[in-house]
């Protein structure tokens, strides 16, 4: 015959209080030791320049499509010559909520790197860099 | 700011895996008070109020965890969007995820505030109505709030998704607790029928999620062994499974309780204890998903099965000499690796990184011959520790001295796991720990300590108190959450990949070894007999997965 277990008294809960408290610590503490993922949720799908592409010097139209929507009054592109000065980007207006647009000009010759930051919609922030060639036309 | 950038992405991760098990903890309990302390208040004459409590209790402190973690998600990532982007906080204050994760948190702060006092009708009904606010303005840091085009059908597919597991895996700590609560058999068979219907519904409604979620962002078959997201899911699905079982042993033992064929409620609450265990694992799974991207979009860089099946397949014999450069394996496996290195570097497909993160160096057949040293000797010590433990079960006594093998481990892990480190390499004992990696592995290295001092004086006797011994089953389940959410921080997205594919049979095995040895403690007759026989047999399987264990 089974029978309904009494209501536990508080005595005997302390310890299991205690490692109740030690879970849920542990729980915390574990993702809190998880490095970062180096792959991260908005990624690139399409842009201009590609990777290692040739663009001319002077002006250019850079774009660059993403798999989210993004917050694009809080994403940003940079472009970086091979000296690490960066060369200014105009912002403009983007086909889409997927695609972050600019103009640059391209002032000589040499290797640049086109960098993004978006947030993602859903507060994801990613960043990344897009390499290319400029030569003289 | 540079140090809170270097650590913004596993700090995410963290307070994404928080934030879900607080926020489903606090909107599981109003649920609970919603379909259960309510409806059955009338039935419940002695215990009505004691139920209504515990889903009260839980639902405030779920309240108070949400808003916590949410909040401090809030400002990290303001603060490095404002750094990073060299914009005004307030500006950044702004966005989109910031006012949804504000009323998230006001959500939160009035559960925690209304969830007080009597539990009456209209209270419950602006707590229902509180939960489900907060639950919608979480959707807006889903995957599927920022997908182009069309989206309401992954919205819906999400909301039932995180609705399912309020529903079910949310109210089992108030369940857990009022079961405690019953005056009577009938209290305790009205409690535990209309649990399991809640749980039923919870479900179908995390299934009928998981469908949608499968089709709009794994899409095949590839995408599940193929990409981390997916390999994610698929391990959140086998947990799901374990959990499904322990449900149906619920269901099973509630109706015989009820029908007063010999069971107890007692054994209810031991299947209740582990189904947490696996729900707190699951959400922290879901938690780190989240840091992924879908693996609809993820068409290039995919693992293909002759790849999965080439890196499962044990390398013989294990690697337990220290790894020589005049070693003929070296020189060819660089060899492969430097190939793949520059097929990388041809690649059109651009990185994407969490600030913080970035490209790393080329892998190195040196540091994969050490990794897999490592692990090799790791699997050799759980192996050995498996067995033992199996005699000592089997009656054998002198077997009982088990726990003593795990010091070989930990000062094995301390030594070999970061080589560049304090004492074998260069950088400081502190310096290092702003490598999150170090900080991980030495974390291993403090719980396998504490499990062996805890666990031996268990085993001999000198602490007879359960509660220590309960130290074995946390701490194993913890070890299980921590290589649930383990990412390698490498630069290929297919190796990352096809590593992290190990870690998670290894995290499943660990969750399932915390889970039985509970069990086996706080269980008794036949389950406390099977669940003995279970996490030993756990540990075999580790230490021979850890054998099996390859980088290349």
């Amino acid at each position: 015959m089974s029978t309904v277990r009494p209501p536990v008294s508080r005595p005997t809960r302390r310890p299991f209080l205690v490692l109740g408290l030690m879970a849920l610590a542990g729980a915390a503490l574990a993702p809190l030791l998880v490095p970062a993922a180096a792959q991260a949720h908005a990624i690139v799908i399409d842009s201009n320049p590609k990777v290692n592409d040739t663009l001319g010097v002077g002006g250019n139209v850079l774009k660059v499509h993403f798999n989210s929507r993004i917050d694009r009054a809080r994403s940003k592109l940079t472009v970086i010559a091979a000296d690490k000065t960066e060369v200014p980007v105009t912002m403009s207006e983007s086909p889409d909520d997927e695609t972050l647009a600019g103009q640059v000009t391209l002032p000589f010759a040499g290797s640049y790197k086109l960098r993004w930051q978006v947030l993602a919609v859903d507060g994801h922030t990613t960043r990344g860099d897009i390499p290319f060639t400029v030569t003289q036309p | 700011m540079d140090t809170l950038v270097d650590i913004f992405g596993y700090l995410t991760v963290v307070l994404n895996g928080i934030n879900l098990v607080a926020m489903t903890m606090a909107f599981g309990s109003v649920l609970f008070l919603t379909c259960l302390a309510l409806p059955l208040a009338a039935q419940l004459k002695l215990s009505a109020d004691a139920v209504a409590d515990a889903g009260a209790r839980y639902a405030r402190w779920g309240g108070i965890a949400t808003a916590i973690a949410t909040l401090s998600s809030l400002t990290l990532n303001a603060l490095v969007l404002s750094g990073t982007l060299e914009m005004p906080v307030l500006q950044v204050a702004g966005a989109f995820f910031i006012e949804a994760g504000i009323v998230q948190v006001l959500a939160a702060i009035a559960i925690v505030v209304v969830a007080r006092g009597h539990m009456t009708r209209p209270r419950v009904a602006v707590l229902t109505a509180l939960a489900l606010l907060m639950l919608v303005a979480s959707l807006a840091t889903s995957h599927a709030a920022a997908r182009p085009g069309e989206r309401v059908w992954m919205l819906l597919a999400t909301f039932s998704h995180i609705l399912g597991a309020g529903l079910w895996l949310g109210g089992l700590p108030a369940f857990l607790s009022s079961l405690g609560q019953a005056q009577s058999r009938d209290e305790g068979a009205a409690i535990g029928q209309r649990y399991s219907l809640m749980s039923i519904t919870g479900v179908i409604l995390i299934v009928l999620g998981a469908i949608g979620i499968s089709i709009g962002f794994i899409g095949g078959l590839q995408g599940f062994y193929g990409t981390a997201y997916g390999a994610m899911a698929a391990t959140k699905g086998v947990m799901l499974g374990i959990l499904l079982l322990l449900g149906l042993g619920n269901f099973r033992t509630i109706r015989r309780f009820a029908a007063g064929q010999g069971e107890s409620l007692t054994r209810v609450r031991r299947f209740v204890e582990v189904e947490i265990a696996f729900a707190i694992a699951i959400l922290l799974a879901a938690g780190s998903i989240t840091s992924q991207p879908p693996a609809s979009d993820l068409t290039d860089d995919r693992a293909t099965w002759a790849e999965v099946v080439e890196r499962m397949t044990p390398v013989i014999p294990p690697r337990l000499e220290s790894p020589s450069h005049d070693s003929l394996a070296i020189p060819a496996l660089q060899e492969k690796l430097d190939k793949e290195w520059r097929d990388q570097q041809a690649s059109n497909r651009p990185q994407a990184f969490v600030p913080g993160a970035g490209e790393l160096p080329p892998r190195n057949a040196d540091d994969i011959a050490w990794s897999e040293y490592n692990h090799h000797w790791a699997g050799l010590v759980v192996l050995l520790v498996g067995l033992f433990a199996l005699l000592e079960r089997a009656g054998v006594r002198w077997a009982k001295h088990w726990p003593l093998l795990f010091l070989i481990l930990a000062g094995f892990l301390f030594l070999r796991s970061d080589p560049e480190t304090w004492p074998m390499g260069d950088v400081g004992f502190w310096d290092s720990f702003r490598d999150p990696e170090v900080v991980q592995h030495r974390s291993f290295v403090v719980l396998i300590i504490a499990f062996t001092v805890f666990e031996w004086g268990v085993r001999t006797g000198r602490w007879k108190n359960q509660a220590l011994a309960l130290v074995f089953p946390v701490l194993t389940t913890v070890g299980g959450d921590l290589l649930l959410t383990h990412n390698h921080a490498i630069s290929n997205i297919k190796e990352q990949l096809l590593i992290e594919l190990s870690h998670l049979f290894l995290a499943v095995l660990g969750v399932a070894a915390g889970a039985a040895r509970w069990m086996q403690i706080r269980g008794s007759g036949r389950d406390a007999r099977w669940a003995g026989w279970i996490w030993p047999t756990c540990f075999v399987l580790v230490g021979l997965l850890l054998l099996a264990y390859r980088e290349a």
